[in-house]
């Protein structure tokens, strides 16, 4: 019976079975490039020269002969920072005739599986696209190389504040590739559908965004509303948190908010929605999965959405419409209680487990320093202030936009939040599924407070 | 008459190959024999060994004896996963399977055009546990899918069906549901297997259609009901890629489609916690083993299988 078994066999009860396929899988395709290669060489050859002189050719007065190097590089991200991240390959390609870079790319859900699969399985990309939330989970259990220990990564240009936030434990473990902060896109397009203004959003307080949001919902068509849900974003929450002088870490990684905020932070989520401010509980669980070029702002039927000021320009891109950012609104009034903050929107990181940690260093040191004018600002503005002078001017508007941005709101922001500790990987998880809970009314804000802390705790303590 | 009685029966005939048939009959084995160790056997007992260890995917695992088995005992979470898997399962399989023997007797009458009948019919059960049809599914189930502007057209109100907690998980069991083809086309053989002879002494008799069906067909059927329940109650506990797919890997909206599957692939991959998860793998060995086994005993007392 076992041969029928197998033969159904979609989902498997023996969790490794998955590890191996899915790594078998890639790791034939890494091992079929270099006999591809070598095919095409051997094809466009002919006249008997040696081998290894031709791939070193035009190698930029690199001596002797170089062995070609493959390189396995991973991101996530929209369509956009696909094609610019491709971009920077094909130059590195071009300056660096004898490394080759694969890119391996998705959408946030689903690639941070697909990334413990194959690191697991010891086939890990050699380049790694990391993430705050992940960095110390892969970092603390040896996962990634200490930047610090590669010569050809150069971080002279960075600042030092910059360079601090992918450091810890003595060591260099992601590199920040763009500095950016929550907050909120508006699409003027649909205020003015609504025959209304852009708010002041240095003053403006959640009772005035609610007021808005409703009067938007009222004067639109149906499906268009006037803010996305506040929640199902970890970040979100530490705003929240931030604005009632909590936070959701404390330095030494243990939780920072008091079950009363957290609480409160529900309450509002609802009232958001029982007020008409906001889509349905079922539009906002359909946007969990969906990715950014699906979600509600870039399609147009929120005039506000809560996202990271980054993803501007690809919003935009997606909306069809010149987006705006906007400032949260605070407690109080003021915009220096809002909570904002600076975070690395993502960084790079090296698998401690490459086989050419030297050529990954290069690369890296590429992204970091000499692909400004491709990635330009779509990463967040350049951590590389050498670069951010330099290419400034080449912004597109989206993305001038979103570092003036940044600039504005330096006064007014306060010390970032400390890093999640090691099991804070899950707590994106935790957040959505019960903002779910209590938008579906199946568990009441109190409820969904404690358990979400008790969970948040055990998550971290393990 | 049955598949299986049949294997018994030529287990017995057999003659005691020679060692050079021997060697020849691994060869072909070998490709299969392949897979058999390498992604089952050989991951299994790896599965087993790591559910008494703490083991990240990222370290060395660390041996610590009962305390994943304690710890699914207090997990609410797992306790959700198998109320939905249970539902599902208990639910979707009877369903099916009902489904699928009434198409068979339907398409047993000698239709016209029987062969694309069953090959249509068939059809999503090739393509029932695929990634593209779960994102098919996703689609018409979806807030702006198909059964929505269905339901518009008929002046009805639409939802989104895979986004509310309520209705996430039946889209998913009329998703298994409608796999009932292969059932199907096992039933289909099944009833060619029964001699025309007792129709038409029955029929001789004075019994009815439906006397026919109660008395003879459903009787002589049952090695091939219990074949399909025991098959399908398997598949459908291993139910993995539509809800993975249909949730967006999440399981959600609030886990009402985390199946112990999903469950299990989310400790293991999503939280660095494969020593939990291969001791999820192993009790779900054990649940599908201990449904089997009743099965098994309580076909005893219903299936026939006519010597």
């Amino acid at each position: 019976m076992s041969t029928f078994i197998s033969n159904h066999n979609d989902g498997g009860p023996v969790a490794p079975d998955r590890t191996r396929r899915l790594g078998a899988r890639t790791g034939i395709r890494a091992a079929a490039l270099p006999a591809v290669l070598a095919l095409a060489l051997a094809a466009c050859g002919g006249s008997g020269d040696d081998e290894s002189d031709r791939t070193s050719e035009g190698s930029g007065g690199d001596s002797g002969s170089q062995e070609q190097v493959d390189l396995r590089f991973t991101w996530w991200g929209s369509d956009t920072r696909h094609q610019i991240t491709q971009e920077v390959i094909d130059a590195f390609e071009a300056e660096y005739p004898h490394i080759s870079v694969q890119g391996e790319f998705g959408e946030w859900s689903g690639y941070w599986d697909k990334l413990a699969t194959t690191v697991a399985a010891n086939d890990a990309p050699d380049i790694i696209q990391m993430d705050e939330m992940y960095l110390r989970e892969y970092a603390g259990r040896g996962a990634l190389l200490d930047l610090h220990t590669l010569d050809g990564v150069d971080i002279s240009a960075f600042e030092e504040a910059t360079v601090a936030t992918g450091e810890f434990d003595g060591g260099l473990y992601g590199l920040s590739s763009g500095v950016n902060s929550f907050a909120i896109l508006a699409n003027p397009s649909i205020f003015t559908d609504a025959g209304l203004d852009l708010p002041d959003d240095e003053t403006w307080t959640w009772e005035e965004f609610k007021e808005l949001s409703v009067q938007i919902t009222e004067n639109t068509d149906d499906g268009v509303w006037g803010s996305q849900s506040f929640g199902n974003e970890q970040a979100a929450f530490t705003t929240w948190a931030r604005q009632h002088g909590e936070s959701l870490f404390t330095a030494d990684g243990e939780v920072g908010f008091s079950e009363a905020t957290l609480m409160s932070f529900f309450e509002h989520m609802t009232d958001l929605r029982d007020a008409g401010a906001v889509p349905p509980a079922s539009v906002t669980a359909e946007e969990n999965s969906a990715g950014l070029d699906q979600g509600v702002t870039a399609t147009n039927r929120v005039a506000m959405g809560f996202m990271w000021s980054n993803q501007l320009f690809a919003a935009s891109e997606a909306s069809g419409h010149e987006l705006v950012l906007l400032r949260m609104p605070s407690q109080t009034g003021q915009a220096s209680d809002n909570g904002a903050y600076y975070k690395s929107s993502m960084f790079w990181s090296v698998s401690s487990r490459t086989e050419h940690p030297e050529e990954a260093g290069l690369f890296v040191d590429f992204l970091a320093n000499h692909a400004g004018d491709i990635l330009l600002a779509e990463r967040g503005v350049p951590p590389n202030t050498e670069v951010r002078t330099e290419v400034a001017d080449q912004f597109n508007p989206a993305e001038a936009a979103a570092a003036t941005f940044i600039q504005d709101i330096g006064d007014e922001i306060a010390e970032a939040p400390a890093p999640p500790p090691v099991g804070g990987a899950s707590v994106q998880e935790i957040f959505q599924r019960h903002c779910a809970e209590v938008l579906f009314d199946r568990m009441s804000p109190e409820d969904a407070a404690s358990s979400l802390s008790s969970e948040i705790s055990s998550a971290v303590s393990r | 008459m049955s598949a299986i009685g049949e294997l018994g029966r030529l287990k017995g005939r057999r003659p005691a190959p020679g060692r050079r048939e021997n060697r020849a009959a691994y060869a072909f084995l070998t490709p299969w024999l392949l897979g058999l160790f390498g992604i089952t056997l050989i991951p299994m007992a790896a599965a087993f060994w790591l559910s008494f260890t703490d083991y990240n995917l990222l370290q060395a695992p660390g041996w610590i004896g009962l305390d994943n088995f304690a710890r699914m005992l207090g997990d609410a979470r797992l306790h959700n996963s198998l109320r939905v898997t249970f539902t599902y399962v208990l639910v979707s399989v009877p369903l099916q399977l009902a489904l699928a023997l009434a198409l068979a007797l339907m398409l047993d009458r000698g239709v016209r055009g029987l062969a694309l009948y069953r090959s249509v019919f068939y059809l999503p059960s090739l393509l029932g546990s695929s990634v593209a049809i779960a994102v098919l599914w996703r689609q018409i189930f979806g807030a702006d899918g198909l059964v929505n502007h269905v339901l518009g057209f008929l002046g009805g109100e639409g939802r989104s069906w895979i986004a509310d907690p309520e209705s996430a998980l039946w889209t998913l069991v009329t998703l298994n549901v409608w796999t009932f083809g292969a059932p199907m086309v096992i039933f289909l053989a099944g009833l060619r297997q029964i001699p025309q002879m007792y129709y038409e002494a029955a029929a001789v008799d004075g019994a009815g259609t439906m006397r026919r069906l109660v008395r003879i067909t459903l009787p002589l059927l049952t090695p091939i009901i219990f074949f399909n329940l025991v098959l399908q109650i398997i598949h459908a506990f291993q139910a993995f890629t539509q809800a993975f797919i249909v949730s967006g890997g999440t399981g959600g909206p609030a886990d009402s489609t985390m199946f112990y599957t999903l469950y299990l692939y989310d400790r293991g991959f999503g939280n660095f916690d494969m020593g939990y998860a291969s001791a999820m793998a192993w009790f779900l060995l054990l649940i599908i083993a201990a449904f089997t086994a009743v099965n098994f005993l309580a076909a005893k007392h219903w299936v026939f299988y006519g010597d």
